[in-house]
C-alpha cells in the first residue's frame, strides 16, 4: 500500500457488492458475486485467476466498459455505475488509461497519432497533444518510430506504443489487462517494467490483471478471483507462490 | 463533435478502400444520374413543345378558333368593322418537305403586313433596315408560292434563296415554292424552335393546306380592359373567341402522367440505390469494429462515432452525387431522343435537337444524392455507435441484435403493405398518392426478406446437404445466420427483380390487350392512310371521291371511310379540343368492346347512327363522364350542339381521349367531308397484297398516301408501343447493376466478418475449391430467394400499375396477362446477378492464407 507520510494513501478506487452475470435471472450464473475492493491512490494491485473467472469482466466494469448487475463503483469520488453512457465515456476518456493484451492500436493512424488520441479526443490541439507524446514516445524508447503505422511494429514496440496512449492524458488510474499475455518472456518483462516505471514515477494507480506470477512480487496487493469472489491472496505479494495460481 | 483525428481516420479509411468507396459513390452516381436524366429529358421536351408554340403564339392574347376553321371574312370584319389593328391572319398546319428527305414541316400562313406586332422573327420586322429582304419581301407578298424557310433548315439541306422546295400538301398533291429569304432569329432557342418552319403568305398557305377561304385562326393583341362581348357578338355560332395559353398548357399537362410514370420508375433506381449504400456503408461499418471498439474504449463518445460514419458517407454521397450529376446530363441527351419520340408517338409533334440544363432539375438531383446518402447511411451511422468497447466485444452481438428485431421488421413489413392496400382504397386521380402506395407495398414486401431468408434455409438445408455435403449443409446456415448482412443484399436484389417482373407483365398486358383490341377493331382487311406514324404525323385530307373510286375496284366489298378532326368542347375549357372519330360503318362488325353501353338494342352501330356519341375511356376518365353525367357539347358548324353519350369503349389509340360520332350525324353538323383514312373490306379469298398492289398502280388520287395491309397496320401500331416502352428496358437494366453491387458488397462483408472462420476451415483441410463452392452455393441461395420473393412483390407492382396508376394516368384498362416466361427470366436473373456478384469474393476468397486468416480477430 502506498504510504504519504506515515499515513494511508486516499481511496481512489472503491467496489461495493459489485456483482455481474451474463445470465439474467440466474445467480448461480453469476461471473462476479458481491465484489467489495478499496485500491489507495498510487497503488499497484494485481488481480490473478484462471481464464474465465472474471478478470477482465472487473476490469470492464471498473473502466465504465461494461454495466453491473448490481452494485457500486466509485472513482475518485464519482459513482460511475450511476452514469449514464455518455458519461461514462467522457469519464474514462479523461481519467482512466487502458492497456489490452492485445493491443489494440489503431491500424490507421501512425504511431505518433495513436498516442495522442486521447488528447485529441478530448479536443485538445493536435500541436500540444502531439508535444505531449513526443516526450512519452522518447521515455518508451520510441521516439524514432513516430511516424510508422503499427503494423511495422514489433509486438513489443506496440505494447509499448498503448502504455504511451494509455498515461499520455494522466489518468488517474490506469488500467491493464494481461499486457504482456502475448508477448514473449524477455519482452514482457521488458515492458512490464517500463509500465511499472511510468505508473510509480507519476503515482498512478494501476490494477493489472494477470496470469504471470512473476509480476506478483512487484504489487502492493495482490488478489485472485475464484468462484465470482475476491479474495486477498496474501498481505506480503512476496510469499506468494507460483503454485498457487 | 468530430474532432480533427477522426476526420483523419475518415480520410484514411476512404484512401485505404478505394474500391468500396467507388462502389458507394456509383450507387449514389447512378440513383443521381437517372433521376436527372429523367427530368432533364421531360423537362426539355416539355420545354421545346412550349417553346415551340410561344414562337408562334408570339404576343397574341387573344385567338378566334373553330373546328372547321375561321372564314376569311371574320378577318375582315375584326380589322375593318371593328377597328382592332393588332390582328394578324395564321394558317397552320402541317407538309412534309420532299426534297427534304421528307420531313415534316411546320407550314405557317401569315400576312406580312399585319404581322409585326405578333412575331418578332418575322421579316415583317426588318423591311424597312435590310434591302435583301424588304425585296424578298415584296417577292413573297406580289408572288405566288414564295416561302421563308428557317436559316437552320436551309443550312442542314444546303438551301439558299432562290432555290426551290418541293412539298407534299395535305391533299397529298406536289407543290414546288421558292424560297425568297432566311429566318434567322437572334437566339439559339428561337433558332431550335423554328427550325422546322416554312412560312408562307396566306394565299399561297391556303392552297398549300387545301383550305381555300379559310383561316386556321385569327390572332388578337386586345388591351387591357378591352370589351370582348364587342368580338363575341359578330362572332358566328360555331367561333369562338380564346386564349393561346388554354391550350398548349392543357396540352402540356397531358404528358405529365407520362413524365410522372418515368419519374417513378427512376425513384426506383434510387431506392435500389439507398439498399446499396446502405450495404456499403454497413460493409465499412463491419470493416471497422475493431477500429471504433478501441476508439469507443478510449473515450470516443457515441454521439462521435456516428458522427464519424454519417460524416464519411455524406462524404462520398457529395462525390457520388456530383458525378451523378454529370452522368445526368450525359445520360439525359442520349435518352432525349426517346424520350421526344414517344411524346412525338402520342402527344405532340416536338423537335429536341439538345438537353437544357435547368438549376430546378441540379437542384432536385443534389436533394436526391444527399438525401439517399443520409437515409441510407443512418441506421449503419446507429449500428456502429452501438459497437462494444474493445474488451466487451461479442461478434455475435450485432446478429443476435438482427434476429430481437426480426418480428418488428416482420410486423413493420406487414403494417407498410396493409398502409399501402389502404392508401390504394382512397378514391383519388392522384398520381402521387398511387405510388406512394406502390412504394409502401413494395417497402414492406422488402422487409419480408429476412423471414423469408430464415424459413428458405431452413427449407432448403436438406436439400443442399444432400446435393453438396457438407458445404451444402453450411452456406444455408451461413446466409441465415448473417441476416443483418444478408437481407439486406437479398432486399435490394428481390426490389430490383419484382421492378423486373412488375413492369414487363403491365408492359405485356398492355400489349395483350392493345393486341386483342386491334384484332377486335381494325375489322377492315386494307387501310389507307397518312404514311405517318403516330401523333406527329402530317395533316391528310383524303377527297372522298376516292372512296367510290375504291369501291369499283374488283375484289373490294366495302369500303369504310373515317374522318378525324379536334373539336372544341366549350364544357372543358381547360382541356385541349376533342378529337372526333367519325367512321361510316362499323368496321369492328360488332366486336368493340364497351366499359358500358347503353343502347336500348344493345347494337351500339344502331345507336350511333340514332345520334347519340360513343367516348372512349380516357375520355371518360379525363371528364368525369359516367351513365348520371352522360352528355358533351361540341362546337359544330352550326355552334355548340348537346350530344348524349352513349357508352364508354375500350380505345388505346390516344390517351387525350376520342369521341366517336357516326358519318350520318356528322354530316348533320359539320361541313368538311374530307376523309383521314380508308378501310377496305375484302371479299373472301382476295388477297390483301393483290389489291394493294392495284389500287396503289391504278387508282388516282393515291399519290402520298400510305395503303398497308391490316396485319402491317397492326405491326406498325405494336412497334410504336415497344417504343413507347423502350426506356423502361434502360431503366430496369440499371437496377439490376446496383443490385449486383449489392449483393456483391453484402458478400464481401460477409467473408470480411467470417475470414477466421474461413482460416479455420482451411486449416482443417478444405480446398481453395471447395471455398469457392461454398460462396456459390451461398450466392445461389441469396439470388434464388430473391428470385422467388420477387414473383409476389412483382405481382403485386404490376396489379397496382395495371388497375391503380395506368387507370389514373391514362384513363385505361388494362386486362391482366400472366405468363412463366416473366418469372422464370426474371428468377434466371437474380440468380446470374448473385453468383456474377459471388464471383470476385470467391475468387478472392480462395487465395485466402490460411495462417493469416486464422490470426484475423
Amino acid at each position: 500500500m502506498a504510504k504519504t507520510n506515515g499515513a494511508p494513501s486516499p481511496v481512489i478506487v472503491e467496489i461495493r457488492d459489485l456483482s455481474k452475470s451474463y445470465t439474467p435471472g440466474c445467480e448461480d450464473c453469476a461471473i462476479l458475486d458481491r465484489v467489495s475492493l478499496d485500491i489507495h491512490e498510487g497503488d499497484f494491485v494485481i488481480l490473478l485467476g484462471v481464464s474465465g473467472s472474471g478478470k477482465s469482466t472487473l476490469l470492464n466494469l471498473i473502466s465504465g466498459l461494461d454495466q453491473p448487475t448490481s452494485g457500486a463503483v466509485n472513482i475518485d469520488g464519482t459513482d460511475i455505475t450511476g452514469l449514464n453512457e455518455y458519461q461514462r465515456t467522457v469519464f474514462r476518456r479523461d481519467r482512466i488509461g487502458i492497456v489490452f493484451q492485445f493491443f489494440n492500436l489503431i491500424p490507421t493512424l501512425t504511431v505518433l497519432e495513436n498516442v495522442t488520441l486521447p488528447l485529441e479526443l478530448r479536443g485538445d490541439s493536435r500541436k500540444r497533444a502531439e508535444q505531449q507524446a513526443r516526450v512519452l514516445l522518447e521515455r518508451v524508447g520510441l521516439a524514432d518510430r513516430a511516424n510508422d503505422f503499427p503494423d511495422k511494429l514489433s509486438g513489443g514496440e506496440q505494447q509499448r506504443i498503448a502504455i504511451a496512449r494509455a498515461l499520455i492524458h494522466q489518468p488517474a488510474l490506469v488500467l491493464a489487462d494481461e499486457p504482456t499475455g502475448n508477448l514473449d518472456e524477455d519482452t514482457g518483462s521488458r515492458v512490464l517494467t517500463l509500465l511499472l516505471e511510468l505508473t510509480r514515477q507519476s503515482g498512478r494507480t494501476l490494477l493489472m490483471a494477470t496470469h504471470n506470477p512473476e509480476i506478483v512480487p512487484l504489487a502492493d496487493r495482490v488478489y485472485r478471483i475464484q468462484d465470482g469472489r475476491l479474495v486477498p491472496v496474501v498481505e506480503s505479494p512476496r510469499s506468494v507462490h507460483p503454485e498457487n495460481q | 463533435m468530430i474532432t480533427p483525428i477522426l476526420l483523419r481516420l475518415t480520410q484514411r479509411h476512404i484512401d485505404r478502400r478505394l474500391f468500396q468507396s467507388l462502389l458507394f459513390i456509383i450507387g449514389i452516381a447512378l440513383g443521381v444520374a437517372v433521376g436527372v436524366a429523367i427530368d432533364l429529358a421531360n423537362a426539355s421536351s416539355l420545354r421545346a413543345f412550349k417553346l415551340s408554340v410561344t414562337s408562334i403564339t408570339g404576343r397574341t392574347t387573344h385567338q378566334i378558333v373553330g373546328t372547321s376553321g375561321v372564314p376569311s371574312n371574320i378577318y375582315r370584319q375584326i380589322r375593318i368593322d371593328l377597328g382592332l389593328q393588332t390582328s394578324a391572319p395564321v394558317i397552320e398546319s402541317t407538309v412534309r418537305g420532299l426534297s427534304v428527305n421528307g420531313r415534316t414541316l411546320r407550314l405557317l400562313g401569315v400576312d406580312p403586313l399585319a404581322e409585326a406586332p405578333f412575331r418578332d422573327y418575322l421579316p415583317a420586322g426588318t423591311w424597312t433596315i435590310d434591302p435583301a429582304q424588304a425585296s424578298a419581301l415584296y417577292s413573297f407578298i406580289a408572288e405566288p408560292n414564295r416561302v421563308f424557310i428557317a436559316q437552320a433548315l436551309a443550312d442542314e439541306f444546303g438551301l439558299a434563296p432562290g432555290d426551290t422546295l418541293t412539298l407534299q400538301t395535305p391533299t397529298q398533291s406536289r407543290v414546288d415554292v421558292t424560297i425568297v429569304g432566311l429566318i434567322q432569329p437572334d437566339d439559339e432557342l428561337s433558332q431550335q424552335a423554328l427550325s422546322d418552319l416554312v412560312l408562307a403568305d396566306i394565299a399561297t398557305a391556303q392552297e398549300i393546306a387545301g383550305q381555300p377561304g379559310l383561316l386556321t385562326r385569327i390572332d388578337l393583341i386586345l388591351p387591357d380592359g378591352y370589351d370582348t362581348r364587342r368580338i363575341e357578338a359578330i362572332l358566328p355560332p360555331d367561333l369562338r373567341l380564346t386564349t393561346p395559353s388554354a391550350n398548349s398548357g392543357a396540352l402540356s399537362q397531358m404528358i405529365d402522367a407520362f413524365a410522372l410514370n418515368l419519374r417513378a420508375l427512376s425513384l426506383l433506381a434510387l431506392l435500389v440505390g439507398v439498399f446499396l449504400i446502405y450495404n456499403t456503408v454497413t460493409f465499412s461499418v463491419v470493416q471497422r469494429r475493431s477500429t471504433i471498439g478501441i476508439l469507443r474504449a478510449l473515450g470516443t463518445t457515441r454521439r462521435q462515432i456516428f458522427t464519424m460514419i454519417l460524416a464519411e458517407a455524406m462524404t462520398l454521397g457529395i462525390v457520388g452525387t456530383i458525378l451523378g450529376l454529370g452522368l445526368g446530363i450525359l445520360l439525359g441527351r442520349s435518352i432525349v431522343g426517346l424520350v421526344a419520340q414517344t411524346i412525338n408517338d402520342l402527344y405532340f409533334r416536338v423537335d429536341v435537337q439538345s438537353v437544357a440544363i435547368e438549376p430546378g432539375t441540379m437542384l432536385r438531383g443534389v436533394a436526391i444524392g444527399l438525401i439517399a446518402s443520409f437515409v441510407a447511411a443512418i441506421i449503419p451511422s446507429y449500428e456502429a455507435t452501438r459497437t462494444p468497447p474493445v474488451g466487451v466485444l461479442r461478434r455475435s452481438d450485432v446478429e443476435q441484435r438482427t434476429r430481437q428485431a426480426l418480428p418488428f421488421v416482420s410486423a413493420g413489413a406487414v403494417v407498410l403493405i396493409l398502409a399501402g392496400v389502404v392508401v390504394l382504397q382512397i378514391q383519388t386521380r392522384s398520381l402521387t398518392v398511387s405510388f406512394t402506395s406502390l412504394f409502401l407495398v413494395l417497402v414492406g414486401c422488402a422487409l419480408l426478406t429476412p423471414l423469408t431468408l430464415i424459413a428458405g434455409m431452413a427449407l432448403v438445408g436438406p436439400v443442399t446437404d444432400r446435393l453438396f455435403g457438407v458445404l451444402g449443409r453450411m452456406a444455408p446456415r451461413a446466409v441465415a445466420r448473417s441476416l443483418s448482412r444478408t437481407a439486406f443484399a437479398v432486399a435490394a436484389l428481390t426490389l430490383a427483380v419484382s421492378v423486373i417482373v412488375g413492369v414487363s407483365v403491365m408492359i405485356r398486358s398492355f400489349r395483350v390487350t392493345v393486341t386483342n383490341w386491334l384484332a377486335t377493331t381494325l375489322g377492315a382487311d386494307v387501310y389507307i392512310s397518312s404514311p405517318s406514324e403516330g401523333a406527329a404525323g402530317i395533316e391528310v385530307i383524303i377527297d372522298p371521291a376516292l372512296a367510290s373510286r375504291l369501291a369499283d375496284v374488283e375484289g373490294v366489298a366495302q369500303v369504310a371511310t373515317m374522318h378525324d378532326l379536334t373539336v372544341i368542347t366549350p364544357d372543358y375549357p381547360d382541356l385541349p379540343p376533342a378529337n372526333l372519330i367519325v367512321p361510316s360503318m362499323d368496321i369492328s362488325h360488332g366486336q368493340r368492346r364497351f366499359a358500358w353501353l347503353d343502347a336500348p338494342t344493345g347494337d351500339y352501330w344502331q345507336a350511333l347512327e340514332s345520334g347519340v356519341v360513343m367516348v372512349s375511356e380516357p375520355f371518360a376518365y379525363r371528364r368525369h363522364i359516367s351513365r348520371d353525367r352522360n352528355t358533351v357539347t361540341l362546337l359544330t358548324d352550326r355552334g355548340p350542339e348537346t350530344f348524349t353519350i352513349g357508352g364508354v369503349y375500350y380505345d388505346y389509340t390516344t390517351d387525350q381521349g376520342a369521341i366517336m360520332m357516326a358519318h350520318a350525324v356528322y354530316a348533320q353538323y359539320f361541313d368538311d367531308s374530307s376523309l383521314t383514312a380508308i378501310g377496305l373490306v375484302l371479299e373472301p379469298g382476295v388477297a390483301p397484297e393483290t389489291i394493294i398492289e392495284h389500287v396503289r398502280d391504278t387508282i388516282p388520287g393515291m399519290e402520298g398516301l400510305q395503303i398497308q395491309s391490316n396485319r402491317a397496320l397492326r405491326a406498325n401500331v405494336l412497334k410504336i408501343f415497344d417504343r413507347t416502352f423502350a426506356i423502361t428496358i434502360a431503366l430496369r437494366l440499371l437496377a439490376i447493376i446496383v443490385a449486383f453491387i449489392g449483393i456483391l458488397s453484402a458478400l464481401m462483408a460477409l467473408q470480411l466478418e467470417h475470414t477466421r472462420q474461413y482460416g479455420i476451415m482451411r486449416a482443417n483441410g478444405m480446398t481453395p475449391r471447395q471455398l469457392r463452392v461454398f460462396t456459390f452455393i451461398q450466392t445461389g441461395l441469396m439470388g434464388s430467394t430473391a428470385g422467388i420473393l420477387a414473383a409476389p412483390t412483382g405481382l403485386a407492382l404490376a396489379l397496382i400499375l395495371i388497375k391503380v396508376i395506368n387507370v389514373r394516368s391514362f384513363g385505361w384498362t388494362i386486362t391482366l396477362n400472366l405468363t412463366p416466361q416473366e418469372f422464370i427470366q426474371a428468377f434466371a436473373v437474380a440468380l446470374a446477378a448473385a453468383l456474377a456478384g459471388g464471383i470476385y469474393p470467391a475468387w478472392r476468397l480462395s487465395r485466402l492464407a490460411a495462417v493469416q486468416a486464422l490470426r484475423s480477430e
